[in-house]
C-alpha cells in the first residue's frame, strides 16, 4: 500500500489550486524520509513538499508547470516502484497542462520489471583517482569531503585538508559547543531553467533560503540556467559553525567555483548582496553581471532586534511580525505566505544555527564587513536595487557607489525589491543581463 | 666540455663513428659537396670521401630502401631525409621492411641503420615543411624513435644510435642547429637510447617533451615559478622505447603530468604519452593528464597564425595550471 502525497496544510487550507513549480524526483526514486519531492507555488510562494516517510516513488501525478487542487494527489511513496494502491485521497486529477496523467501508474508498474535503480541516487563523487587511494588509506569518507578545484573534483590537497580535521568526520563531538549540529558537505545549489544562455547565480539573504527567489528565478529561468545557492545554515544546506564574514565568502565561492560557470549574471540580496559583491571582487573573470538588491557590506548600520528576532522565532505569529519589517505592503504578509516562510523555518536546529550565525556576523547589532572598497574595484556592469523605505538596512548606504554603479532606488518599497516590486526588478536585471 | 651549436655536435658524431667504423656511411641530398641544407655534414665528404659521403637523386622511398638493404648488406647507412615532411615517403621501407625482416629471417639479420631527419615549425616554411610527425614513425614496432633537444644529446644519441643494430629514426629540429650547448669531449661519450633526463626539478606538475618543446617546457616552468609553481620538466630524449620509470618516478611525485608535442592532437605522440601514463600511473594522477600539442590543421605559412597554432611555453604553462587548479 503506497502512500500519497498532498500539499497537505501547506497549501490546501487556503488555495484552491496549487501549481506543480519543480520534481526533485522521479518514478523509481528511492527517498528517505525529509527529502523533497517537489516544489509547488501557493499565491506568492514557493513550497517544498517532503516526503514523510522512506520508499520509493512509484507514481507521479502532475507534470510541472500543471496546475492542480490543492487537495489532490501529487505522487505516490511506495514499498517498491510497482507498489501504486493507495487509500483516500482524490483520484488522480489531470492538470490543466497535463495530458498523460491517467496511464502514468501503469507505466511505473510497467517499469518494475525493469532493472532496478540504485538504491541511494545521489550521484557520483567526482574525486581524482590519487585522492581516492589517499582516502582510502587514511579511513575517510569522499562523501564528506569539500573539493576545493574549479573542475569540482576533490583532489589531493582536499584529502590532506580532511586528514587534519578527520576526527570531526569520525564522529566525535562536533567542534562547535554552540551548535547542536555541524555537518559536513558543500553547499546546496539548486539548477533550474534553460540548459543554454548566460548562467544566472542567485544568493539569498539571512534567515531565507533558495526559495525566497520565487518567481524571480522563474522568470529569468526561461531564458537562462538558474543557480541558487543555499547559505550554510539556511535552506537545504549543511549546518556548520561559520566564523565570519570572510568564511562565509570562502564557501560561497567554494560552491560557485563547483559549478565552473563563465560569464555568470550574480544576484544578491542583503547578506547575499554582500556575498555576490565579495565574489565578484574575487573572480573578476567569472562574473559578467552583478545585481546587488538592498546589498549589505556598504555601511555600518543593521537592524539588529531585526536579525535576531526574525532568526529565533519559533511560532508563524512571531516570524509575521518579522516579516512584516522587512516590506513597505504589509499585506504581502498575508497567511500563506507566513505559512510557507515558517514551514522552511521549521527545524529548531536550523534556527538555533542560523542565530548563531547571525550573532557571528552581525556582533553588537553592526555589520563588520566593509565591501565599499570592492564596489569601487568592480568593473562588471553592476545594478543596485534598493527600497527608499527598508527598515533592516539603510539605503543610504547605497549612495557610496562610484559612478559606473547604476542605481534604482525605489519609493515604497522595503527590503525585498524583488518581492514588493517584482516587475521592476526583473525588468532591471533583464536590461543588465541583455546590455552584456 | 666544449660549447659547439647543436649541428656541430651532429657534425662531430658523424666524424667521430665514421673514424671509428669504416663501415658507417652517409647518404642523401645535397650532403656531399653542400655538405647538407642545415651543414650537418659540412666537411664530411673532404675527409671521407665520395664513397662514403654520397649525395644522391631525391628520391626518399628508394633511398629508404636501400639504406635497409645496406644494412642488410653488413655496412651502417646514416640517411638524410632533408625534411620530415617527407617520411610518409619513407614509410613502406620502414613498416614493410626494416621494421620486419629481422622477425621474419628469424634473427639471421640486423638492420642498423639511422634515419636522419628534421622536422618542427616556427620559421615560416608552411605547410609542407614544418610538421613533426614523430607520431607516424613512432607508431612502428621495431624501430627506434630518437629525439635529442641539446647539442649534448645531439652528439650522444647519434653516436648510440649508429651502434644500434636496430633501425632508428633520428628527429632532429630546424631551429634547434643553431643552439649551443656543452658537450662532454671524448669519442666514447654516448647517451643511451631509452633513457629521459630530469632538466628542471620540481614538486608540482610533471611536463614531459621532446626536442624543442623542452625549451618550451623549461620557459613554462619559469613562468609557473612566478606563481610560485614548481615543474618538472622531463626531457624524454627517446620517443620509442620510452623511458617509464622516469616518467613513473616524476608523477609520482608531482601526482600531475603536462604532455607536450609539436605533432598534431587527435592520435598524436602527446595522445599515446597520454594514455601510457593513465595505464601506469592512474593511481598517482590528481587531474586529468593535459596534453599540449599542435591542432589539428595545416601549419599556416602566416608567420602570426604559425605562433598561434604551436604550441610554446605559455600553452604549457596554462595546461600545468589548469591541472594544478
Amino acid at each position: 500500500m503506497a502512500t500519497p502525497i498532498t500539499a497537505g496544510a501547506v497549501a490546501g487550507e487556503y488555495m484552491e489550486t496549487l501549481v506543480i513549480v519543480e520534481w526533485r524526483v522521479g518514478i523509481g526514486d528511492a527517498v528517505a524520509e525529509g527529502d523533497v519531492l517537489l516544489t509547488i507555488e501557493t499565491a506568492k510562494a514557493a513550497v517544498d513538499i517532503e516526503a514523510p516517510s522512506a520508499g520509493v516513488v512509484s507514481a507521479i501525478f502532475a507534470e510541472v508547470d500543471s496546475e492542480v487542487p490543492a487537495a489532490a494527489v501529487l505522487c505516490l511513496i511506495g514499498n517498491d516502484i510497482a507498489d501504486v494502491d493507495y487509500d483516500g485521497g482524490e483520484a488522480p486529477v489531470t492538470g490543466s497542462s497535463s495530458s498523460s496523467t491517467p496511464a502514468t501508474a501503469v507505466m511505473a508498474a510497467e517499469r518494475a520489471a525493469e532493472a532496478p535503480r540504485a538504491a541511494v541516487s545521489s550521484a557520483r563523487i567526482v574525486a581524482s583517482p590519487a585522492a581516492r587511494r589517499a582516502a582510502s588509506a587514511a579511513g575517510i569518507d569522499l562523501r564528506v569531503v569539500r573539493a576545493s578545484s574549479p573542475s569540482g573534483r576533490i583532489k589531493l590537497r582536499d584529502i590532506a585538508g580532511a586528514s587534519q580535521s578527520a576526527p570531526a568526520f569520525a564522529g566525535s563531538a562536533p567542534v562547535s559547543a554552540g551548535l547542536p549540529v555541524d555537518e559536513n558537505g558543500p553547499l546546496k545549489v539548486h539548477r533550474s531553467g534553460a540548459t543554454g544562455g548566460a548562467p544566472v547565480f542567485l544568493i539569498h539573504g539571512f534567515a531565507s533560503d533558495s526559495l525566497s527567489w520565487y518567481p524571480l528565478d522563474r522568470q529569468l529561468a526561461k531564458s537562462h540556467p538558474v543557480y541558487r545557492v543555499d547559505l550554510p545554515n539556511h535552506g537545504a544546506s549543511p549546518k556548520r559553525q561559520v566564523s565570519g564574514f570572510a568564511d562565509l565568502v570562502r564557501e560561497v565561492r567554494d560552491a560557485f567555483d563547483a559549478l565552473d560557470l563563465d560569464g555568470a549574471h550574480v544576484i544578491g540580496h542583503s547578506l547575499g548582496g554582500a556575498l555576490a559583491l565579495a565574489l565578484a571582487d574575487t573572480r573578476p573573470r567569472k562574473v559578467a553581471s552583478l545585481t546587488l538588491l538592498a546589498p549589505g557590506g556598504l555601511g555600518p548600520k543593521v537592524n539588529g532586534d531585526f536579525i535576531s528576532g526574525i532568526a529565533r522565532a519559533s511560532r508563524p505569529e512571531s516570524l509575521a511580525a518579522w516579516l512584516k519589517v522587512m516590506v513597505r505592503d504589509q499585506t504581502l504578509v498575508d497567511l500563506p505566505f507566513v505559512k510557507a516562510a515558517f514551514a522552511a523555518r521549521a527545524s529548531a536546529a536550523l534556527r538555533a544555527a542560523q542565530s548563531h550565525m547571525g550573532e557571528t556576523l552581525f556582533a553588537d547589532g553592526t555589520q563588520s564587513f566593509d565591501l565599499v572598497a570592492a564596489l569601487h574595484r568592480l568593473d562588471c556592469p553592476t545594478r543596485i536595487i534598493w527600497g527608499r523605505k527598508d527598515r533592516v538596512l539603510d539605503w543610504r548606504d547605497a549612495l557610496q557607489a562610484p559612478g559606473h554603479v547604476g542605481l534604482h532606488l525605489l519609493p515604497d518599497v522595503g527590503h525585498v525589491p524583488h518581492l514588493e516590486a517584482p516587475d521592476l526588478s526583473l525588468g532591471i536585471i533583464s536590461a543588465l543581463i541583455k546590455s552584456i | 666540455m666544449t660549447v659547439m651549436r647543436y649541428a656541430e655536435a651532429l657534425n662531430a658524431a658523424l666524424r667521430e663513428e665514421m673514424q671509428r667504423d669504416p663501415s658507417v656511411f652517409l647518404f642523401g641530398e645535397d650532403i656531399g659537396r653542400y655538405g647538407g641544407v642545415f651543414k650537418v655534414s659540412k666537411g664530411l665528404r673532404d675527409e671521407f670521401g665520395d664513397a662514403r659521403v654520397r649525395d644522391t637523386p631525391i628520391s626518399e622511398q628508394a633511398l629508404t630502401a636501400m639504406a635497409v638493404t645496406a644494412a642488410m648488406s653488413g655496412t651502417r647507412p646514416v640517411l638524410e631525409i632533408m625534411y620530415a615532411d617527407f617520411l610518409p615517403l619513407s614509410l613502406d621501407a620502414l613498416i614493410n621492411q626494416a621494421s620486419v625482416f629481422t622477425y621474419l629471417w628469424e634473427g639471421q639479420v640486423d638492420i642498423p641503420f639511422v634515419l636522419r631527419t628534421q622536422g618542427g615549425g616556427g620559421v615560416g616554411t608552411g605547410a609542407q615543411h614544418a610538421k613533426s610527425l614523430d607520431a607516424m614513425v613512432c607508431h612502428i614496432p621495431g624501430i627506434k624513435v630518437v629525439a635529442p633537444a641539446t647539442p649534448a644529446d645531439a652528439k650522444g644519441l647519434l653516436k648510440s644510435a649508429i651502434r644500434d643494430r636496430q633501425p632508428v629514426v633520428f628527429l632532429e629540429h630546424k631551429l634547434l642547429y643553431n643552439t649551443r650547448g656543452e658537450v662532454p669531449d671524448g669519442d666514447e661519450v654516448l647517451v643511451p637510447i631509452g633513457k629521459a633526463k630530469t632538466v628542471v626539478e620540481g614538486k608540482h606538475v610533471s611536463i614531459f617533451a621532446s626536442s624543442k618543446m623542452v625549451i618550451e617546457a623549461e620557459n613554462a616552468a619559469k613562468l609557473l615559478a612566478k606563481d610560485g609553481i614548481e615543474a618538472e620538466v622531463i626531457d624524454l630524449r627517446t620517443l620509442r622505447p620510452l623511458d617509464l620509470d622516469a616518467i613513473r618516478g616524476s608523477i609520482a611525485k608531482t601526482n600531475h603530468a603536462v604532455v607536450v608535442n609539436e605533432g598534431w592532437t587527435f592520435c598524436g605522440y602527446a595522445s599515446e604519452l597520454s594514455a601510457t601514463i593513465m595505464e601506469h600511473c592512474f593511481d598517482d594522477l590528481d587531474a586529468p593528464v593535459a596534453r599540449v600539442a599542435m591542432p589539428d590543421m595545416a601549419i599556416p605559412y602566416s608567420e602570426p597564425l604559425e605562433m598561434a597554432v604551436l604550441p610554446n611555453a605559455v600553452k604549457i604553462a596554462a595546461a600545468a595550471k589548469k591541472a594544478l587548479a
